[in-house]
């Protein structure tokens, strides 16, 4: 978590271009949030229901972890939409993107309750220790 | 019927593994929520899962729960739940990503 998943119509977003954007919005989510890049997931999609398109061409959904402010996830949607239109040529105006929120108390990665916004630190460094015991 | 979304790179999950993780998810949801579960099994194309901006290995299992949970029951579920995952198809413990949601208000 986050979980980025990008639906888009059949053929608009090649596998290099998925790269590139997962890579983009991986570095996005990690300055504008300071998460660890290793929280960072990006899943594309072709034409799937669950996250319908509607007029667009390619919708972003991400569900990131809830206590980011409403300027953070602003510059999230707002950057990442212009990397997807950077990297294909879709038109921003036939992008969409949003993000839910998801307390981090609901998640478990690496074996552990994911920790609330600004406790990363912490928890890498726990969730390492703890690592090394086990090897 | 307790939701679930399993979403998983394509061929990462054998037939047989896939088959073992259905019944054993329909035994977690039984046990825990005293209920059936409706799988939404979701395999992510070839070149199109990432993780930390490189080709993903892992896997996403979301359950949503059908009651209200502490903080310290929804930890031992999930505990449960990504062990199934990991004992079934021997991914790390890094590589399995649990979440059971309350249901909604």
């Amino acid at each position: 978590m986050p979980l980025y998943i990008c639906n888009s119509r059949t053929g608009l977003i090649s596998n290099q271009n998925k790269a590139s954007i997962a890579k983009d919005i991986t570095r996005i989510h990690c300055r504008v949030t300071d998460a660890p890049s290793t929280f960072v997931h990006v899943f594309f999609f072709e034409d799937v229901s669950r996250i319908p398109l509607g007029d667009k061409q390619a919708m972003l959904y991400g569900q990131i972890r809830a206590g980011r402010t409403v300027k953070q996830k602003d510059e999230l949607v707002e950057r990442m939409s212009e990397t997807i239109h950077i990297h294909t040529g879709i038109l921003r105006e036939n992008i969409s993107a949003f993000t839910t929120d998801t307390p981090a108390s609901w998640v478990m990665e690496g074996g552990d309750l994911l920790p609330e916004p600004g406790e990363e630190e912490a928890w890498l460094v726990a969730h390492e220790a703890k690592n090394k015991q086990q090897v | 019927m307790i939701r679930s979304s399993c979403m998983v790179q394509e061929d990462q999950i054998s037939d047989e593994q896939e088959a073992t993780l259905r019944k054993e998810m329909e035994e977690f949801c039984q046990k825990s929520f005293d209920d059936s579960v409706d799988i939404d099994w979701i395999v992510v194309a070839k070149n199109s899962g990432f993780t930390a901006g490189v080709p993903s290995t892992s896997v996403l299992v979301s359950v949503s729960s059908n009651v209200i949970l502490e903080k310290q029951k929804r930890f031992e579920l999930l505990k449960e739940l990504c062990d199934v995952w990991i004992n079934t198809t021997g991914l790390s413990t890094n590589e399995v990503v649990g979440i059971i949601t309350d249901p909604p208000n």
